[in-house]
């Protein structure tokens, strides 16, 4: 390759740094524009957000902390808060163990059954909860779960596998074939491969699926309204709305505080699992391949 | 900057401590028999939430006279049907619960409460009508719910803005609300705020002109009546209110969204409760004052309007402390006028006898009205209010219809010109017929 | 590999994978059985029956609450709008995905808080961040319109009104979906990017090959797979999804963001029709499952290619 006259190749690299930068930007202000300006309604004064000739995105009289204490002290959001975040957990674990095996087993083992059955699988997600969760309340009522947060470690994980399994599936069907091969061929047995080789490789895929999943619980509320109704039990996205949507009011203020106070924190968490996993990941790939 | 200085405070005692001061002594009213064991009562997330704290210690208060374990779990509107349906389908769940809109989908599987409400009206007299029809049954003669309380749906409006038009006290009929609507439209850009979308106010305000027009889903009987000449023209009036006095914003109205219209000063007139002003009386004081209230609109055959929301309290066959769950509503209801004032006088009692005061707390409002008779139109609420079967009863078609939204749905299509007004009442009718086809082959409407 | 050369170790091996492969699927297999089989049976036993809430006994109802749904046009008209919905807003995110993972992936200055910020929508409990959508689309407060007549776009109080109507109302939910589900495809095309080998880049950079020809032979077909998972996971969430549609407008106006969720709950439980609701609901299957196959059918011919 004939070298590049090497001043025009630093101008073209800086210009495109900066336009990589101005686009990063516009899309992280795309992201989180509207938590911004969750955070400033949720310090505004009723006098001041309640007057359409105010600037909404600026303050017009001075902020109050008022809503958020109302938040914090009238209503039990620390404990939706911890359910929210002890069930995903809960359900993320579940979820791993049972996936992560299925989608190896469905992408790898050669199963003649392994299309169909994956096929089958991600189908079982297709069906919309608007009616399920009328059978599964008779099962969670017989299994003795009605009122228990455990009702939804046992449900969600319908929500969570089908998906998990496809996405492993994915993962592990994108690991060249020979890495593993090669330590079968080494002596190592099939589970050993899998634990050893392609387990590793698919780091990524599965702090795809701990997001996913996480995610997918902290976002249903169907099966929440229908299986928990004790405050104490309540999760985030069915205890917020009954504590601060009282039918004709809204206390616009506490719920976005909420939403805010709500984002960040998961937000924060699974930046940081990310940035490890893909850390971990590429000094892995590098050594392995 | 704005930060700097320090945080500010609401000016008043936004979230109502201490408001309920001087409402009426509780009585205890002894139960018929020894209770014992648990009663689990699922109750909606009140509205006013001075309600809940009341509610939650005036059960506790009980459960500890009567030896009773009372736990109350509370559930928001847009809740409570996926709740019930759950715990009903299941077999399990909660002694007793309280819907606010009527529940006759569920009568096969809930107790027939008869006796409960025959022991009401010896102890009291006489039930409300609406109240009445909103939880009996003609069909099976049984009383699938007790419905000792509703809120009434008056028109608000803006005084200041009605005045301008030489209509101080507001519209009194519905040619008032097209003509002055239009006037203050035209003269100012404030629009009307009848909804005509998915939800509960728009729900009942479509009921209310239909019945003014002197048209109904059903007759006394419960037969299907919709598609009669006088729907269609309370549907062509409505599509004349539209084009005259409103816009487009009100076809994606949520529940709060007429209260919120009307507080900023961009809605001349809503139908609703009485929630919006009490608001605004904590956030806007000034706006609060000019909020004033009309009674049902005359029309041509009269003035009717619906109910805000209507009590059903129902005990599902399944429940264990059925027996403690009948006698905590009799006392419920014999201190219901504890219930009228913390909820600031928003409940009303289906046994008017109960709340002796509720006439001079209405004429002289204990929480702050300015001026202090604002309320006194709704001494006579019940006259003008009715339940949503009006004339005949809230059966499980018409429980269905106002849950798939069918009527605003019919005045909304004419409106925005989809259709003409006589094929939306010809369309909503087929569909309500065939609703009631469905429940005519399950035995539970007539 | 021969089958000849490797026979009895083959055999071997084959049989010790049948073995894994049973214990590997079995549990996940079992549990959707129970979970997810079971109810959905009853689902289509609710569509053909009149099972109410009140009164679960079946009783044969025939195809009469398929029938009724068949000659609904608000059915049709929801199935319009599932479909429009799902397909504008898997374009959305994943065109949008694609991007927003390289970006993620650039390095740039405070890169960790870009990747915070785009995490954060998708992270959002659905229910939450629509109402906050909900605020921000108010018609009289929202700080778009607001905006707007600060630059003369709109009229003194006038608004867009965003949900009121049919037109804007559909794009407002559109924005909502994309803006919540691009995260979740920018993350899974993320870690698809990152598990390409670095080495395989290395040589074909070595072997000469420009940037164009490593996107197009390389990376497009290496991430392909991943990225047909980002898609048909955004199609999935969106077509069953039912939380933005009744937070923002409950279907309205006049059913014209009516989906077949929405639907389907209002009849089944809000009317308390469970036969219909059911009868409804299960529609959602036969249409995504061509539109799975449509998209896996896609992806094999990308890779083959």
């Amino acid at each position: 390759m004939p070298p590049r006259p090497a001043g025009r190749a630093r101008r073209r690299q800086r210009l495109g740094g900066v336009a990589v930068h101005a686009a990063a930007y516009a899309v992280a202000l795309l992201g989180a524009g509207p938590f911004l300006w969750s955070v400033i309604t949720a310090v505004k004064l009723n006098r001041d957000l309640y007057d359409p000739a105010h600037n909404p995105l600026w303050f017009n009289a001075p902020p109050t902390a008022d809503h958020l204490v109302y938040l914090w002290r009238h209503t039990a959001f620390a404990t939706f808060a911890w359910n929210t975040l002890w069930i995903g957990a809960a359900v993320v674990a579940v979820t791993l163990l049972l996936a992560t095996p299925t989608g190896y087993a469905l992408a790898r083992l050669r199963r003649p059954w392994a299309g169909h059955l994956g096929m089958a699988i991600f189908l079982c997600y297709l069906v919309p909860p608007s009616v399920l969760f009328l059978p599964l309340s008779r099962l969670v009522a017989a299994a003795g779960l009605q009122d228990s947060d455990w009702a939804l470690v046992l449900v969600y994980p319908t929500l969570t596998v089908p998906v998990s399994v496809w996405l492993m599936m994915g993962f592990f069907g994108a690991i060249p074939a020979q890495v593993e091969e090669q330590a079968l061929v080494d002596g190592c047995t099939r589970f050993a491969a899998f634990r050893r080789v392609a387990l590793p490789l698919a780091v990524p895929g599965l702090a795809a699926v701990v997001v996913l999943s996480f995610v997918l619980c902290a976002s249903e509320y169907l099966y929440a309204i229908a299986f928990i109704s004790p405050t104490a039990g309540k999760v985030v996205s069915t205890g917020i709305p009954t504590e601060l949507i009282s039918g004709d009011l809204f206390y616009w203020q506490s719920l976005q505080g909420a939403v805010v106070l709500v984002a960040v924190p998961i937000a924060v968490v699974f930046n940081l699992l990310l940035k490890r996993f893909i850390a971990g990941f590429t000094a892995g790939a590098v050594t392995v391949g | 900057m704005a930060l700097a200085a320090g945080c500010a405070h609401e000016d008043d005692d936004a979230f109502g401590a201490g408001v309920l001061a001087g409402g009426p002594a509780e009585q205890f009213t002894p139960p018929t028999a020894k209770l014992s064991g648990a009663l689990r009562i699922l109750a909606w997330s009140h509205f006013v939430p001075t309600y809940d704290r009341w509610f939650d210690g005036f059960a506790g208060r009980w459960a500890d006279r009567v030896g009773v374990d009372v736990a109350v779990d509370h559930v928001d509107l847009g809740q409570i049907t996926t709740r019930v349906a759950a715990e009903i389908y299941a077999g399990r769940g909660h002694d007793l619960i309280q819907a606010v809109a009527p529940l006759p989908q569920f009568e096969p599987a809930v107790l027939d409460l008869t006796d409960l409400v025959h022991e009401a009206n010896r102890r009291w007299g006489s039930q409300l009508e609406l109240c009445r029809r909103s939880s009996f049954n003609p069909a099976t003669n049984r009383y699938f719910a007790y419905a000792p309380g509703w809120v009434p749906d008056p028109g608000n409006f803006r005084r200041s803005m009605w005045s301008k038009i030489g209509l101080p006290g507001g519209p009194s009929s519905w040619d008032e609300l097209l003509h002055g609507g239009t006037e203050i439209r035209r003269a100012t850009g404030v629009q009307l705020g009848l909804g005509m979308s998915q939800e509960l106010d728009s729900n009942m305000v479509g009921r209310s002109l239909l019945w003014s027009f002197g048209s109904s889903i059903q007759d006394g009987e419960g037969r299907v009546t919709l598609d009669a000449p006088e729907a269609v023209d309370a549907v062509e009036f409505m599509t004349r209110l539209y084009r005259q006095a409103m816009t487009d914003e009100v076809f994606s109205w949520i529940p709060s969204s007429n209260n919120q219209g009307l507080v900023a000063g961009r809605l001349s007139y809503i139908s609703n409760s009485i929630s919006a002003w009490r608001t605004a009386q904590r956030s806007t004081p000034a706006v609060a004052a000019d909020i004033e209230f009309v009674p049902a609109l005359a029309g041509p055959a009269g003035a009717m309007a619906a109910h805000h929301l209507v009590h059903n309290w129902v005990i599902p066959k399944y429940a264990t402390g059925a027996a403690a769950g009948q006698e905590f509503l009799l006392h419920y209801t014999a201190n219901f006028a504890a219930a009228t004032y913390s909820s600031m006088l928003y409940d009303l009692c289906a046994w008017p006898g109960r709340t002796p005061e509720l006439t001079a707390w209405l004429r002289r409002d204990p929480f702050r009205a300015d001026p202090p008779a604002k309320l006194a139109l709704l001494v006579d609420a019940a006259r003008w209010s009715a339940d949503l079967g009006h004339p005949g009863t809230a059966n499980a078609a018409i429980g269905e219809v106002a849950g798939s939204f069918i009527i605003p749905d019919m005045f909304a299509r004419a409106a925005r010109g989809e259709v003409s007004a006589a094929v939306a009442v010809a369309d909503a009718a087929a569909r309500v017929r065939s609703i009631y086809a469905k429940w005519q082959a399950r035995g539970l409407v007539a | 590999m021969g089958q000849h050369a490797l026979a009895p170790r083959g055999r071997r091996v084959r049989d010790r994978d049948r073995a894994l492969a049973l214990l590997f699927v079995v549990p996940t297999v079992g549990y959707i059985a129970v979970l997810i089989v079971g109810p959905v049976v009853l689902a289509v036993a609710y569509a053909v029956s009149d099972v109410t809430v009140a009164d679960p006994a079946f009783d044969w109802a025939g195809l009469a609450n398929i029938e009724a749904v068949l000659a609904d046009p608000v059915f049709w008209r929801s199935l319009l709008n599932t479909c429009v919905i799902t397909v504008a807003t898997t374009s959305l995110a994943v065109a949008g995905g694609n991007v927003v993972a390289r970006l993620m992936l650039a390095p740039v200055h405070g890169r960790w808080l870009v990747r915070l910020c785009v995490l954060m929508p998708w992270v959002t409990p659905v229910t939450m961040s629509s109402v906050a959508w909900l605020w921000m689309l108010d018609s009289i407060y929202s700080p778009l319109d607001w905006a707007g007549r600060q630059f003369g776009l709109l009229g003194d109080g006038q608004s867009v009104n965003w949900l009121g109507r049919p037109s804007t109302a559909m794009a407002s939910v559109v924005a909502v979906q994309a803006w919540r589900l691009t995260p979740l495809t920018a993350v899974i095309i993320m870690a698809g990017l990152v598990a390409i080998p670095r080495n395989i880049y290395e040589a074909a950079r070595i072997d000469g090959a420009g940037r164009w020809l490593r996107t197009r032979f390389m990376t497009v077909p290496l991430t392909a797979p991943i990225v047909a998972v980002a898609a048909l996971f955004c199609a999935v969430f969106t077509f069953g999804d039912m939380a933005v549609v009744r937070v923002l407008t409950n279907g309205g106006p006049t059913h014209a963001t009516e989906v077949l969720a929405t639907l389907a709950f209002r009849r089944g439980i809000d009317g308390g029709d469970v036969g219909q609701g059911a009868a409804v609901a299960l529609f959602l299957l036969p249409v995504l499952l061509a539109a799975t196959l449509t998209i896996l059918g896609l992806v094999r011919r990308m890779v083959l290619r």
